[in-house]
């Protein structure tokens, strides 16, 4: 499983987790490219439903960030 | 609730991270990604196929009415109290959301086999779901009583079930 590049998808409130990502890459620091995000305007947002509809179509796991 | 129900349908609670960042915590962000892509990892791919019947009956229960409302709930009767003034505690609430969860998620993957293999009788439901025979027959009658199954007939003295 060395070589497995899994692909996770990040909810992330857009005040808070999205604001967070951001400057990470703003200042720079190094974190893993396998993130999607989708921007949600809350984290509160974000139906059970999303998740496991996401991993119906294929992606290996779920962050949501608030 | 969303773990529990991942973990009941084998794909695993690793698969959902749920993290705390503040917008000042860049450091943290970038912590949390790497630790979430780290369990992911060891979990290896997720194969869709393997999971599709499971995966649907996931997506059916978390839009269940009796899951959506519990969880709705949630804060209400644990606090409050319910309609009948009764504070639950967080344990007893708890003890019942897992009840429905895995109620309603056995009897979505009991319609879900009838209606993907049309008629069944109640000894094939359960090979093909891998419960047993007796709590096939009695989420049975929950599903005919809202209407999601229906007995269609006898053959060789066996019900047949179909799904609506």
């Amino acid at each position: 499983m060395a070589d497995f590049d899994p692909k996770v998808l990040a909810f992330l409130c857009n005040w808070c987790a999205y604001a967070g990502a951001d400057l990470a890459g703003v200042s720079r620091l190094q974190y893993p490219s396998n993130l999607r995000t989708v921007r949600v305007m809350c984290s509160g947002r974000v139906d059970p439903a999303f998740v496991i509809r996401a991993l119906r179509e294929g992606w290996d796991g779920v962050l949501v960030g608030g | 609730m969303t773990r529990r129900l991942l973990d009941l349908a084998g794909i695993g609670r690793e698969r959902l991270h749920l993290a705390w960042v503040s917008s000042a915590e860049a450091q943290r962000f970038a912590g949390v990604a790497s630790e979430v892509i780290a369990a992911v990892k060891e979990k290896g791919p997720l194969d869709v196929k393997t999971f599709e019947t499971a995966l649907a009956a996931c997506e059916m229960t978390v839009n269940t009415e009796t899951v959506r409302w519990l969880v709705g709930k949630e804060v209400k009767i644990t606090t409050k109290g319910d309609v009948y003034g009764r504070k639950w505690t967080a344990e007893r609430y708890e003890e019942v959301l897992n009840a429905a969860l895995e109620r309603e998620y056995h009897k979505n993957l009991i319609y879900l086999a009838i209606k993907e293999g049309g008629c069944f009788s109640v000894r094939e439901v359960s090979e093909k779901t891998g419960l047993g025979m007796k709590r096939v027959s009695y989420l049975l009658a929950d599903l005919e009583k809202t209407k999601r199954v229906e007995f269609r007939a006898m053959q060789d003295r066996k019900p047949v079930f179909a799904a609506l």
